[in-house]
């Protein structure tokens, strides 16, 4: 018998992956931010059971794959799966699955609800074909545990601190915590307390002084997005140009992040990454045109 | 203000979360007011520890850095 031929662009466009066992697929599951029901995790069971190999298998951006499906039940599996409201992932040149940290729902680091954000991406943009794979990421605050930077576009929670004065009490707990060192003492003249001053182009936006200084002598002036561009590894490793800070609403984000895609789709060469397209032309060029063009 | 120390406690090389255990037994032995010094790690322990004390309800006070540790003043609250 021939063996069959499987058009397997077609095949991923849907997230169905083929394997070197080339009758065998990987089912690649689109689990938004990483999140799935319990109802949702034992149908996948259930299809891994009866057309997987009773395993599955984690990706490295939250994904769920079920390995080993033949290809004559690809489509009975993926009705089931639709069934409990599961649906099909992508793989190839477009916008795939959008993940996220826990965010402000849980953590208790989060500044931005990364789910909502996450799930509004997914919305506007899943599947949706591009020069090269696209990914986007959205981490609740700067300690990056969504890797934001890794990804083409990366949504990170951020806040602006601001100093009173009159509440500080001088303990200096700021300056020896501060990740970046962008809290400086400043010695007031003769008989003045001390000032503290905060460099905004060293500061990463994090929360560790506003959360641990004893008398909130540190608060969050600001809270917004940070919007990176162009980050990826695989085989060309590049990390993320941040395009925008304290972006202070969604409105603003969407609409930037609309106009970088955009730009990539415009001016991206296949198998190009973004952040390989935004080396080639230039990265003030491209963030000036994006930002102002 | 140091005069006024009524205890101290060296944590250099206890990890997370017995650092904070052993700050709060010590701040229960206090009264009111008192002021418990405390050395540090860096890292971890100098991030999570007076953070930890400040939802206790305590206040630390001042915070120096010694090198590869801290020492640290907390108020009991």
């Amino acid at each position: 018998m021939a063996e069959p031929v499987f058009d397997s662009a077609a095949y991923k466009k849907i997230g169905m992956i083929q394997q070197r066992q080339k009758e065998y697929f990987a089912m690649r599951l689109r689990a938004v931010g990483g999140d799935l029901t319990t109802g949702q995790l034992r149908k996948i069971a259930d299809v891994a059971d009866r057309y997987g190999k009773s395993g599955v298998h984690l990706s490295t951006r939250q994904g769920v794959e079920i390995h080993y499906v033949h290809h004559t039940n690809l489509e009975k599996a993926r009705q089931e799966l639709a069934s409990a409201g599961v649906s099909m992932g992508a793989c190839g040149p477009r916008v795939r699955i959008v993940a996220a940290c826990p965010g402000n729902a849980t953590c208790r680091w989060g500044i931005i609800d990364t789910k909502t954000v996450a799930h509004d991406l997914d919305q506007r943009y899943f599947g949706v074909e591009t020069p090269h794979k696209f990914k986007m990421a959205v981490t609740g605050c700067p300690h990056n545990c969504a890797k934001a930077t890794e990804n083409d576009i990366g949504v990170m929670g951020a806040i602006l601190p601001r100093w009173d004065a009159k509440a500080c009490i001088d303990c200096q707990l700021c300056v020896n915590t501060c990740p970046t060192k962008a809290i400086v003492r400043e010695e007031g003249p003769a008989g003045d307390a001390a000032r503290y001053i905060l460099d905004e182009d060293k500061c990463i936006n994090c929360s560790i002084c506003t959360s641990s200084c004893p008398v909130s002598a540190w608060t969050p002036a600001a809270t917004g997005y940070n919007l990176f561009i162009g980050g990826t590894m695989g085989k060309i490793p590049r990390l993320a140009t941040l395009l925008k800070r304290l972006i202070p609403n969604k409105e603003e984000l969407y609409r930037l992040i609309e106009k970088s895609l955009r730009y990539y789709q415009e001016h991206g060469r296949k198998k190009e990454r973004f952040g390989h397209t935004i080396d080639r032309i230039g990265v003030e060029k491209v963030k000036e045109e994006i930002l102002h063009g | 203000m140091d005069s006024d120390i009524k205890k101290k406690i060296d944590l250099h090389g206890v990890a997370c979360p017995m650092n904070f255990v052993k700050t709060k037994a010590a701040l229960a032995s206090l009264a009111a007011g008192d002021l418990l010094e405390v050395i540090l790690d860096e890292g971890e322990a100098i991030l999570n520890v007076p953070r930890s004390v400040k939802e206790e309800g305590h206040q630390v006070v001042r915070v120096e850095n010694l090198g590869e540790t801290f020492r640290v003043v907390i108020r009991k609250g």
